[in-house]
């Protein structure tokens, strides 16, 4: 297979994996916030793709997958507008 | 390592976006400057372009589809959380791997990229704190932490690399916790401690995972 082409597979494969097998534990700063006690500033903002799911899909796995390739997708695009 | 809204004083959070849009667009004209000026694309040496020596997307037309594609590599690479403690976990943030692929000024913005989708999208730090986190993770966890790996590089390429991703996290999580003691959630002397031990498997981890990916992508490009 062209290099070029395993090269681009790469983040989408990363993406699947992370959607088996993502830890949902928070990450350092959340517990790090959590036992200093100031977790309750954080202000959450409610946007489409929130926390990597998709409100419209219920199955976990695929609402992950999903937001992730949308995310590829994303910056595909922004790298196109800026080049 | 992603700072929510609400974290930060607002004076803080507009001076570091100011900053680090300032910086973006510096970084932004060296990109295109390397991309439509004559330096060479593949040299140890060259400061702009980072030291990949491997055949990846090496010629000019191409500059533009490297940076997506390791934009895409660290996108997806920080959406894999990894447990690291009890009920704590963490994710790569890239900056040594980027900046090593594609140098320190195209390195800052293709993290900076990475943490715009993921703010303005996926409510992934807040949108107020993008300066913070850029400076954190791009400028900090990336460009400076490149001119680290440069200073070791001639020894040892995996010990700079190592070392690099030590610099790389701990310094951002440093800057992480002025940044809240400033803002007056925390007070920097009693909480440095937890901080810095959190962030220390993290570095480790970043360090081991920034070698996997430099492996992996120079046994693809052989």
């Amino acid at each position: 297979m062209n290099k070029k082409i395993i090269i681009a597979l790469f983040p989408m494969l990363v993406v699947l994996f992370a959607s088996l097998f993502s830890s949902k534990y928070p990450d350092t700063l959340e517990a790090f916030s959590v036992k200093q006690g100031f977790e309750k500033q954080a202000k959450k903002i409610v946007l489409v793709f929130n926390d990597y799911n998709l409100p419209f899909i219920n199955n976990r796995f695929l609402s992950f997958f999903c937001s992730g390739m949308i995310g590829l997708v994303l910056l595909y695009i922004l790298y196109k507008t800026i080049k | 390592m992603h700072i929510p809204n609400g974290f930060l004083s607002n004076n803080l959070s507009a001076g570091l976006l100011a900053g680090t849009s300032i910086m973006f667009t510096y970084c932004l004209k060296r990109v295109y400057k390397i991309a439509t000026t004559d330096l060479p694309m593949v040299s140890e040496n060259n400061k702009n372009i980072g030291v990949c020596t491997f055949d990846f997307f090496n010629e000019k037309s191409e500059y533009f589809q490297k940076l997506t594609i390791i934009a895409m590599w660290i996108f997806s690479s920080q959406m894999f959380n990894i447990p690291v403690q009890s009920k704590i976990s963490a994710h790569l943030i890239g900056g040594v791997f980027t900046s090593i692929i594609v140098g320190p000024f195209a390195g800052f913005l293709v993290i900076s990229s990475v943490l715009i989708v993921q703010s303005i999208f996926f409510a992934d730090g807040g949108i107020l704190a993008l300066g913070a986190n850029i400076f954190n993770m791009a400028f900090i966890g990336s460009f400076i932490s490149y001119y680290v790996y440069k200073a070791v590089a001639n020894k040892s390429h995996h010990l700079a690399v190592f070392i690099a991703c030590l610099f790389s996290v701990l310094s951002a999580a440093f800057f992480c916790l002025v940044e809240l003691n400033i803002s007056g959630v925390v007070n920097f002397s009693t909480s440095f401690k937890d901080m810095m031990y959190l962030h220390l498997i993290i570095a480790l981890l970043e360090a081991i995972i920034t070698l996997a990916l430099l492996w992996l992508l120079k046994f693809v490009c052989k």
